[in-house]
């Protein structure tokens, strides 16, 4: 459905976005991921046909955004980092406005406008000015421009900038409820948000596509080892020691700094399961076992990894 | 052309929306009343001397001529701000992402804007009306005429309109927009002045630039094709840079 190959973008001296491929397929959520500054709206933008790419293509289902614009921006609704909304218009003024110019018929434009004023919940504002309206409100107005004439494609820059944690768990709901019918693109630096409304995720940092993957599997890739969390109850025993010889077991940390605590991280070598050898032995010791789990290493500490530590990079599998 | 109406008239609602087109209109039909009724009183008297010896004045050349050409300069001072937000807001306040990522042309932003500054400049022009109206209740004044000079105002607003549209398109400050626009504007009325003494070379060019020089055979009821071209291809000009420098912001980011 959109499909990016090679994007450079460059202002002057400054690469803003360089050497960006992916493919986003139909009906899926592709989350955008990467610090302040690491492309994602200049990305979002040359998709939108906003500003065109140094170099590179990119296509808009099936339309190439700098050859066929027109094309491509009939399938496009995009939400842009601030909803741009026009202060002096109420929000159906402005709705009917946006339908106008998307090519709404005349005929669906009601229908249209009422729909979306439905779905993203902002009835009780259809008669105020957009510019009286607040920051959640606002998102809203900008997320049901960019849904009025009922695009393909979606694209939003961090569309939960901004709003309260309620408003935040709406429009994620929102948002998911429209995938399947639509391709979604949406930027954040929120990493729950990521893992709760995306089933793909590009990690891009200093304009660079660091990682392409589900964010399951981008959790579990980018683990060097795999690590347990034990709790024994070893009656002041060296649990460590006792641990280490384990066979598999690369490493036996403290969990816990306060003394006399049964809680450890223990590492393994990547790809073996010790769990089995682990419990087996701490009861055979005659030693109670608490609390046996694995660790995963959450989204946030891939994404440092990833967005920090150059080497990590390199090695993170590009798409 | 259902986007370029769309456009314009998003455009010309959002100037009655807010109070600009008010005091526009205000800040323009004031002024051209006091003018009106300093042309109609000297006029008054000079007819009534005129009557004691048998003599008659012209309305049309007497007071509706010299009050259109005063408005000429009026209007000068009243386009930058019909035009200097056009661009400038939509580009300050993000606006323009829309109008950019919609399946619009820049060709049908662009005639749309400037219809919609047109028809708010109709609407200040309707006003007038209501002075001229009057002459035809006491007098009988010529009818065609005025429809020439205001073809004249209407080219010349024009003219004035697509200029300040490309000035507004360079910059996302209303304020520079508007001052840079009331410079360039009395430039453009200012230069006919050189043509007397500038010499024999020079002084034809320089009134010919000038944009107020043109009016001067409309207010006097006569359309020659010289001027209506002058005005015709001085707003492709404007509308032609306006294009280019939308183009070349999207290229500069």
């Amino acid at each position: 459905m959109i499909e990016v190959q090679h994007l450079t973008k460059r202002y002057g001296r400054v690469t803003a976005v360089d050497d960006v491929s992916f493919r986003v397929e139909r009906g899926e959520i592709l989350g955008f991921l990467g610090p302040n500054g690491a492309g994602k709206t200049t990305t979002m933008r040359i998709l939108t046909g906003y500003i065109p790419a140094s170099e590179g293509r990119a296509t808009v289902a099936g339309y190439d955004v700098f050859d066929q614009p027109i094309e491509a921006k009939r399938r496009t609704g995009y939400l842009p980092e601030t909803p741009p909304l026009y202060p002096d218009m109420t929000v159906r003024e402005y709705l009917d406005f946006v339908a106008r110019i998307k090519g709404v018929a005349a005929a669906e434009r009601r229908t249209r406008v009422d729909a979306v004023i439905q779905r993203t919940h902002i009835d009780d504002m259809a008669t105020r000015h957009c510019g009286k309206l607040s920051k959640g409100y606002r998102q809203r107005v900008g997320l049901a421009q960019a849904i009025l004439h009922n695009p393909e494609v979606l694209i939003l820059d961090e569309p939960t900038a901004g709003l309260d944690p309620k408003q935040i768990i709406e429009t994620r709901d929102l948002i998911r409820g429209l995938g399947g019918d639509h391709t979604i693109v949406l930027s954040t630096h929120i990493l729950p948000e990521v893992s709760q409304t995306c089933q793909r995720v590009v990690i891009i940092n200093k304009g660079r596509v660091v990682a392409v993957d589900t964010p399951e599997n981008l959790t579990a890739r980018l683990q060097g080892a795999e690590t347990l969390y034990v709790e024994v109850d070893a009656g002041g025993a060296d649990v460590p020691t006792a641990l280490t010889a384990v066979p598999g077991v690369t490493r036996v940390a403290a969990a816990d700094t306060r003394p006399g605590s049964g809680a450890f991280e223990v590492e393994s070598e990547r790809g073996r399961d010790v769990r089995r050898e682990l419990a087996r032995d701490i009861v055979t010791r005659g030693w109670g076992l608490l609390e046996l789990r694995p660790m995963r290493m959450s989204l946030e500490e891939v994404f440092l990894q990833v967005t920090t530590e150059e080497p990590a990079a390199e090695e993170a599998p590009r798409a | 052309m259902r986007n370029i109406i769309a456009i314009a008239d998003k455009e010309l609602r959002s100037y009655f929306a807010s109070p600009i087109a008010y005091i526009i209109i205000g800040f323009f039909a004031l002024p051209f009343g006091v003018f009106f009724y300093l042309y109609l009183e000297a006029f008054l008297r000079q007819s009534m001397q005129m009557a004691q010896f048998g003599g008659n004045l012209n309305v049309n050349q007497q007071v509706i001529r010299l009050v259109l050409q005063n408005a000429s300069v009026i209007i000068l001072f009243v386009m930058p701000m019909i035009t200097m937000r056009t661009y400038a807001e939509e580009k300050r306040s993000g606006t323009i992402e829309l109008l950019l990522t919609s399946p619009v042309t820049d060709f049908q932003i662009i005639v749309g804007k400037f219809l919609g500054a047109l028809g708010l400049y109709i609407a200040m022009l309707l006003v007038t009306l209501l002075y001229v109206a009057i002459l035809f209740v006491y007098g009988h004044p010529e009818w065609r005429p005025l429809v020439a000079a205001y073809l004249g105002l209407l080219l010349m607003g024009g003219a004035f309109l697509s200029v300040g549209l490309f000035i507004s398109s360079t910059t996302n400050n209303q304020i520079v927009a508007g001052m840079v626009s009331f410079v360039v504007f009395l430039l453009l009325w200012i230069v006919g002045w050189f043509a007397d003494s500038a010499g024999a070379t020079v002084g034809p060019i320089t009134s010919y630039l000038s944009i107020t020089e043109h009016f001067e055979d409309f207010s006097k009821g006569v359309i020659d094709t010289k001027h209506v071209l002058y005005y015709v291809s001085l707003i492709t000009f404007g509308l032609f840079l306006t294009a280019k420098s939308v183009d070349s912001e999207r290229w500069r980011g």
